[in-house]
């Protein structure tokens, strides 16, 4: 606990005054340092947010002024728009099946490079790698290399007499090729559970070995009960960023469709092959960018944002303690 | 504080609403006899070779009009387009592929309503063909101009037809069946190596859009409402399609259409012989002059449903369309832009000769500078039937027909099975997201 | 926080392992390395290639043309793009620090009233999926005039990034107080603690932070789409990358070509700061 010393001009000033005037100075000078900050919370933040639900209410597209329309666009979401259902469903799909997936492959390669006797250095660079290429960079090299037809992987895989699916041009197989990218690029996960492996108590481990423990026991008992804090903020802000989905399904499916856009623009294969790539993310925009009904885009925006504050309540309870951080 | 905080925000919220960037178009116009002077921005789709002749038109157009300098700025589709007008930023000329956007544009706006310099200037309508003048305006607000038409008919492969022992196209659906299979080439464990006939709905230009005139299908009522579900033509078209699909197999398909060049480039799959039929554009006469001279192909009308024949020769017309931006800076210079590019007979012929686009206007369809060959001709006959349609304008844009196509898109793959259930409910969704943008 | 990689990666367990479980650990690890290079290697591979042989399935180029990595210059605006996104980078990571390291500075070592909500708030930002907000930021951008440019995306850094403060206030709890202290019994206001002491200190941590908002930039593909893709000019990297395929005939050799050029910068930048960077990376899965 440090207090806030005292300034020797303030010195001379009757007790009272001097604590007054010593707590604007400290007021200003704490509004010196979160001005920027603020008013960003406020222009970027709280306005868009409140105009957002306000917009939700309206029949808006740019050209006129909004106009008031209540539950319209709600009433559309939940009742009539089949494809913002299924939209729906492939972002929840990807928070299923993504993050677990990705949280799995970071432990396993982590794991790897603790047990690794020589050469970890070499290995945890490598491993990180995929995660450094920009996201559309890697998307479109996924796609070129999973193309059924000229594409290497199926190619290599008619060697072993398989053959392969459609990949990216398959409604079921596009989601699975979107995970495939995802754990390809699983570094920046892999690092956090690294470092919190490399963490753990080395007598913890030896503890349990003397007990008799086994590789699984250990793993089961020590690791994991260790890992915990971690593994839950890795799940939750997988979640998060899952939720807002974007940039793989949408460069993945402008690429693979192959469609001549001349003229409809690229959002016009968003969700190839069959809206099975349609995250709510991108249905969102759709909505909004491609037809600009804008307040049918803003009552999805406000439902997006129900969710997103839903899971966000989870990791500000968990980690409330961590989220203040000072003694 | 923080109430406070919320109650300011709100208000600017509130303020911020009315506040629309998009367009505030004054309705004035200089009087006749005026000279047009100053910069005119001037978007476009086209690119490459086809925006070469956009340039070469617009040059002609500068020297016409020294006082006027156009900026071009090619490859900008409507997305593009809808999006700077929107923001208030748009060109002060735009000119779309297609007719889609003119119901969004003309009901909200966002080009301005012609018909004051059309009276003006006393530009005679009637010099443009019927259907031709429905699709650029939109419940009588004439917001665009047409520009070049695209018509779309059957290409077919000579070689590929005599080699399989046929001497001419086919005039009807099961007789487009029958040939496509025996025009199919498969390697020996089954892949697709030469396609008689693609029957998918999203692929190159094989789309729903382009063959429903073929079964004379019908998009929108009067009123503006779904006519999908109470037509029976759509579920014969769908049910035709499905039958040649589950023919080659849906997988088969997906993969061999994977495997094949780009629509544009001279990889094309019919320029290259890995497609014996297929609809196009009458701009693929020039891309196949230009890109694979060598091709010996043949041009004729798509063809009709069997209870149909005495539709033959019709087919889908779709036109690039220009406007003048609500916002536009140069108005009168703008409008002698437009004036220009689309009712000049010479130009127009220039540049129907150069893209291969089929010209708009009757005098420039009877000029005899207009590069006719067989295979062109065809087009322009098409063009002229008076069965020829199009999708009908509507101010969601293209929604309607992308929500038609999404469907056809599944009912092909076998995700849907039930076909009258499905069209009935896509029906509903139509009329339901129609209404949301109302 | 020390920098926790720098530390030996063997864990040793007190269990002496067979050679054999050895051998098979050490044969995972490099085939799990094969596969993650693999898809770096066919891009790298395909770059060299023909345009009609990268259309084939052939894996090796029959003959290398370095030319290719020339001719997206050539062809396409490349260097337009390139300068786009590097000013997009640089702008946006220059306004960011200017912003936020006081904004961490004063939620880390100052105290006042509120300063927990404000974190809950920043966590909520940090938390929120910029689609919610697109709707209305892009309005207001429009009525600023000024869609079509990088600006909606530059300029709101000079307010503050909710991640980079979060990253930051966390680096610098980690200075001890009687740092600070020391630093203001000496007569230093707040400003000069924060610029002449915590500064050089944190610069480890600011670092981290700078890379990571330039990575962010680099990579954003989300923000270009939004607000540039009706002005080609206006383009970063990212969107053009996409675009490759729809105004051209795709040639996928010099798509690919154009792929690795993308690449190169973040790794080449990664390399050089490996340290601060991996140190910043471990931070935000920080257990507490």
């Amino acid at each position: 606990m440090t207090a806030v010393l005292d300034r020797p001009s303030t010195v001379d000033l009757p007790p009272a005054r001097r604590r007054v005037s010593r707590r604007w100075r400290h007021r200003l000078t704490v509004l010196s340092f979160m001005a920027p900050a603020g008013i960003g919370t406020i222009v970027f933040f709280l306005y868009p947010l409140l105009a957002a639900i306000y917009f939700s209410f309206t029949r808006f597209d740019l050209l006129t002024t909004p106009r008031w329309v209540g539950l319209k666009n709600y009433v559309y979401l939940f009742a009539h728009d089949p494809v913002a259902h299924k939209a729906a469903w492939n972002t929840l799909w990807f928070v299923l099946i993504l993050v677990p997936a990705r949280m799995i492959a970071a432990l396993l390669t982590a794991m790897l490079l603790t047990s690794l006797k020589r050469g970890g250095g070499f290995f945890r660079t490598v491993f990180y790698l995929p995660a450094l290429a920009p996201p559309v960079a890697a998307t479109i090299a996924f796609v070129f290399l999973f193309n059924p037809a000229t594409g290497p992987v199926n190619g290599v895989l008619s060697w072993f007499g398989i053959d392969g699916p459609l990949w990216f041009d398959s409604p079921a197989w596009a989601k699975p090729s979107l995970v495939l990218l995802g754990t390809w690029a699983v570094g920046d996960l892999m690092v956090i559970f690294l470092a919190a492996l490399l963490d753990v108590p080395k007598p913890l481990y030896e503890a349990a070995s003397l007990d008799g423990a086994n590789a699984w026991q250990r793993f089961r008992f020590v690791t994991l009960p260790s890992l915990s804090p971690v593994l839950l903020f890795a799940a939750v802000t997988g979640v998060i960023q899952t939720l807002q989905y974007f940039t793989q399904a949408a460069v993945a499916a402008s690429v693979a469709s192959g469609s001549a856009t001349t003229g409809g623009g690229i959002s016009s294969t968003f969700g190839y092959p069959e809206e099975s790539t349609l995250t709510y993310p991108l249905h969102l925009y759709v909505q909004g960018f491609r037809y600009y009904d804008m307040g049918y885009a803003n009552a999805l925006a406000v439902v997006l944002f129900v969710v997103a504050f839903a899971v966000t309540l989870v990791l500000l309870r968990r980690f409330r303690a961590f989220a203040g951080g000072r003694p | 504080m923080l109430r406070r905080l919320l109650v300011l925000t709100s208000a600017a919220v509130f303020v911020a609403a009315a506040c629309t960037p998009g367009t505030n178009a004054s309705d004035e116009i200089a009087p006749a006899g005026q000279e047009a002077e100053g910069t005119v921005e001037f978007w476009h789709f086209f690119t490459d070779r086809e925006g070469d002749a956009i340039d070469q038109a617009i040059a002609g157009f500068e020297k016409a009009h020294p006082k006027i300098h156009v900026n071009v700025t090619a490859g900008q589709d409507d997305a593009k387009m809808l999006q700077a007008i929107s923001s208030g930023k748009g060109p002060d000329v735009g000119l779309s592929y297609s007719t889609d956007i003119v119901g969004k544009f003309c009901s909200s706006g966002a080009w301005r309503d012609l018909s004051p310099y059309l009276e003006r200037d006393q530009v005679d309508l009637d010099q443009f063909p019927e259907t031709v003048r429905s699709y650029t305006s939109y419940h009588n607000r004439r917001c665009a101009m047409p520009f070049l038409a695209d018509v779309y008919g059957l290409y077919y492969n000579k070689t590929l037809l005599q080699q399989a022992g046929f001497s001419g196209p086919p005039t009807t659906m099961t007789q487009l069946a029958d040939m496509a299979k025996k025009l199919t080439k498969r390697s020996a464990d089954g892949t697709i190596e030469v396609a008689g006939f693609l029957p998918l709905l999203n692929f190159y230009e094989h789309t729903p859009q382009h063959t429903a005139p073929m079964w004379d299908a019908k998009w929108l009522t009067k009123d503006e409402k779904s006519a999908i579900g109470s037509d029976p033509n759509w579920p014969a078209m769908l049910k035709w399609h499905k039958d040649l699909v589950d023919w080659y197999g849906y997988d088969k398909l997906q993969e061999f259409t994977a495997g094949l060049g780009d629509e544009w480039s001279a990889d094309n799959a019919f320029q290259q012989g890995k497609l014996a039929m297929a609809i196009d554009g009458e701009y693929r006469t020039a891309f196949v002059e230009n890109q694979t001279p060598d091709l010996d192909f043949g041009t004729a009308p798509v063809p009709v449903a069997d209870n149909q024949t005495d539709r033959y020769g019709a087919g889908f017309v779709t036109g690039n369309i220009m406007g003048i931006s609500a916002n536009a800076k140069n108005p009168e210079a703008s409008w002698e832009l437009v004036r220009y590019l689309t009712t000049e007979t010479n130009v127009i012929v220039d540049l129907s000769n150069s893209i291969r686009n089929v010209p708009t206007t009757t005098d420039a369809l009877n000029s005899p500078g207009l590069r006719t060959d067989e295979r062109f001709k065809t087009f322009l006959e098409i063009f002229a039937n008076p069965n020829t349609s199009t999708t009908p304008p509507n101010a969601s844009g293209p929604k309607y027909v992308e929500m038609a196509q999404e469907f056809c898109n599944s009912y092909l793959s076998g995700a849907s099975t039930d076909l009258t259930g499905g069209l009935k409910d896509l029906d509903g969704r139509i009329d339901e997201a129609l209404d949301l943008g109302r | 926080m020390t920098a926790v990689l720098t530390r030996p990666l063997r864990q040793g367990t007190m269990v002496r392992e067979s050679w054999l479980v050895a051998v098979a650990r050490n044969s995972v690890a490099i085939a799990a390395a094969v596969i993650f290079l693999l898809p770096f290697a066919f891009v790298f591979l395909l770059s060299f290639m023909t345009s009609d042989q990268a259309l084939t399935s052939n894996l090796w180029p029959t003959t290398w043309h370095p030319e290719n990595f020339l001719d997206i210059f050539r062809k396409y605006p490349m260097f337009d793009y390139l300068v786009n996104t590097v000013v997009y980078v640089v702008l946006a990571t220059g306004f960011m620090l200017l912003s936020s390291v006081p904004a961490a500075y004063a939620l880390a070592k100052l105290r006042w009233r509120g300063e927990n909500a404000v974190f809950v708030v920043i966590i909520c930002m940090m938390m929120l999926p910029p689609q919610v907000v697109t709707v209305p930021l892009y309005l207001m951008w429009a009525n600023a005039g000024l869609t079509g440019t990088l600006w909606p995306l530059i300029l709101p850094m000079l307010a503050g990034d909710a991640f980079s403060i979060f990253l930051l206030r966390q680096f610098m709890l980690t200075i001890p107080d009687s740092v600070v202290d020391a630093a203001r019994i000496d007569g230093c206001s707040e400003w000069q603690v924060l610029l002449r002491v915590v500064v050089p200190i944190a610069r480890p941590g600011i670092a981290a932070t700078a890379i990571f908002q330039f990575f962010y930039a680099w990579n954003d593909y989300y923000g270009p789409l939004l607000y540039t893709s009706e002005d080609q000019s206006n383009w970063t990297l990212s969107i053009a990358l996409s675009q490759f395929k729809h105004l051209h005939h795709v040639e996928w050799n010099l798509v690919m070509a154009a792929t690795l050029l993308v690449m190169a910068p973040v790794i080449i930048v990664f390399f050089l700061a490996q340290k601060a960077f991996v140190q910043g990376v471990t931070l935000t899965g920080v257990k507490g």
